[in-house]
């Protein structure tokens, strides 16, 4: 991609090199805010229950999903509240899901002591064709059968019903909606080519040399040291770069300072220490010359409750001194150039996985911006801290850039929605295992995944 | 909250007796609260003397004493359902919350709680006498 774009007079690598080199400034960022605001956490009382958060995730959507049951089934369409049904009466009804799935792990079986349960080990999907769908307003709650896809939806989507109430207390639905896209920003993207590196999965750490190749390699390109002049001056519109959680590699998470005898492990070193002190010199590299945003994933040393709050800047001593390092929250929102970005490092997509017969990464991440909630699992499958006030993973303006962290592979999606938005998806591949980062074009919201595969020791040249 | 929650926030430390008074309610228009108290939390006196040793510091509430009819409305607003959950916030958070859903609350509700702020009875919901 940068070769083509290169301007063929410019230099190439099999020539002497030119007496003046050169220099390619990289072109300044025209704007930035954070809009994370919402998921930072300043006070943190863990004194509250969760009900707070449905309470209010509930009263947040309701609105929305009132005005879009009204504009797919008509303006007269009953807008009832389960203790309001009648039988047999066609209403509407907007409410919470919950999904009763016999598979997922209860805490409470998994210590009671008079079934004698061993703990289930950890499934890849714990769905089941006996689930249920149960609705939950503020007071009641009803079994849900008829024309709803069981299998693909989690607990804790709010969705509008319509359909009516039988005899003996189920309802049964003829047609059922989600928030769909939110209202669309306005357009204040850059005119010219301007690249976002988009990166995750580093996996730094993990105690195989290989990744680091590949590591290296990204970070030449970034700062422009790889490649002849052409590919330096396309790499010098590289404007930012976002790293999309799991820096650290799952690895570094080892359990043996708890679980072994203190004697054994006093003098050794948890293997984040190393891995977060490369991860320092690598980020001192990118940041010398490119700013760029730092989200914790799931194996960094963050905290394990959505939204996880930036990296402490003590870790990374080095790289904190410069002002181009950005340590952000997961999630992330921010105006980039004025481009509106929203993104997780993944962990709301594979609960989603988890739990529903859907398994495109793309696909769930397409489905969590129609469904109008980043992570609608949490707080039940997934730690949430316990909100009382606002609900911030509720999706109030349509970004332009949606992307998850941490998927199998690359891929990206631009879709359109009816009020004109446009939404460009993008799933961020594992860099430890696929070598695979994403450059997104600003201007015309393209994207095109980056690989730096190197020789392995079995391949043939 | 800030502050560390402290068991004398749910039970209010009853006032200290003298040893020479005999047990029992006082019927002196001057101890009301203590009696209103007692009304409220009569059963839970056992363990109001063991906490007020281990409640150092705690001052007792001065201050004119809300009425039973204010404690009665506020009862009514958590019991509410409009207004989300009632458990692990203040009335005034709940307030505030309601508020900025645009469920509309009702105004004389926040004026008695900024007014009576200091009264744990009044900042905190409403909490169920212990059964016997």
């Amino acid at each position: 991609m940068f070769s083509e774009q290169a301007p063929p007079t410019a230099q190439g690598l099999l020539g002497p090199p030119s007496a003046e080199p050169p220099t390619f400034p990289r072109v300044p960022v025209l704007g930035y805010s954070d809009c994370s605001g919402p998921f930072q956490l300043a006070e943190r009382s863990f004194a509250r229950q969760y009900a707070h958060v449905y309470s209010v995730r509930l009263a947040g959507m309701r609105p929305v999903l009132e005005r879009r049951a009204r504009g797919l089934w008509g303006k007269d369409v009953l807008v009832r509240k389960l203790s309001e049904l009648q039988t047999g009466e066609k209403c509407c009804v907007v409410g919470t899901l919950f999904k009763a799935m016999q598979l997922q792990p209860s805490i409470l079986q998994e210590i009671s002591d008079e079934h004698n349960l061993v703990p289930q080990p950890p499934l890849p999907k714990y769905i089941q064709p006996s689930d249920e769908l149960i609705l939950e307003d503020e007071l009641q709650r009803i079994k849900l059968e008829g024309a709803i896809d069981v299998q693909r939806l989690v607990t804790g989507t709010i969705l509008a019903v319509y359909g009516s109430e039988q005899d003996d207390g189920r309802f049964v639905v003829e047609d059922h909606c989600l928030a769909d896209l939110p209202p669309p920003l306005p357009w204040n993207g850059p005119s010219s080519d301007r690249f976002v590196l988009l990166a995750s999965g580093l996996g730094l750490g993990s105690g195989s040399g290989e990744a680091l190749l590949g590591t290296q390699l990204l970070v030449d390109v970034v700062t422009g040291q790889l490649g002849a002049e052409g590919e330096q001056s396309c790499a010098a519109t590289i404007s930012r770069v976002i790293l999309a959680g799991n820096l650290l590699s799952q690895n570094t998470q080892g359990r043996d300072t708890i679980n072994k005898a203190r004697y054994l492990t006093k003098k050794t070193q948890a293997a984040s220490v190393e891995a977060v002190k490369m991860l320092d010199e690598i980020l001192l590299q990118l940041c010398t010359s490119v700013p760029v945003d730092v989200m914790p994933g799931e194996f960094d040393p963050a905290n394990y409750t959505l939204p996880q709050q930036p990296l402490h800047r003590c870790m990374l001593p080095l790289s904190s001194t410069y002002a181009t390092l950005h340590l952000v929250t997961n999630p992330y929102q921010a105006d980039l150039d004025g481009v509106r970005f929203l993104g997780t490092s993944g962990q709301n997509v594979s609960d989603i996985s988890k739990y529903s017969s859907m398994d495109d990464y793309l696909e769930i991440l397409e489905w969590t911006l129609l469904a109008g909630h980043i992570s609608p699992t949490a707080p039940d499958t997934l730690g949430c801290y316990p909100f009382y006030k606002s609900d911030p993973f509720i999706i109030t303006e349509c970004p332009q850039v949606y992307f998850c962290g941490n998927a199998p592979h690359f891929q990206s999606k631009l879709l359109q929605g009816a009020e004109g938005q446009r939404v460009l998806l993008v799933t961020v591949p594992e860099f430890s295992t696929t070598q695979t980062a994403c450059l997104i074009n600003l201007r015309d919201l393209t994207c095109q995944p980056i690989t730096f595969s190197s020789f392995g020791a079995e391949d043939e040249d | 909250m800030s502050q560390p929650r402290r068991v004398t926030d749910s039970f209010p430390r009853r006032r200290r007796r003298g040893p020479g008074r005999p047990p029992g309610r006082l019927k002196d228009k001057g101890h009301r609260d203590k009696e209103h108290r007692d009304k409220e939390h009569k059963d839970k006196g056992q363990h109001d003397k063991e906490h007020k040793d281990k409640a150092a510091g705690k001052e007792k509430v001065r201050g004119s004493p809300p009425d039973p009819a204010l404690l009665d409305m506020l009862r009514r607003f958590d019991l509410c359902w409009e207004y989300g959950p009632c458990s692990g916030i203040t009335r005034l958070q709940r307030w505030e919350r309601a508020q900025a859903l645009g469920l509309s609350p009702p105004g004389p509700i926040r004026d008695a709680l900024l007014e009576h702020g200091d009264h744990p009875d009044v900042t905190y919901r409403w909490v169920t006498p212990r059964p016997i």
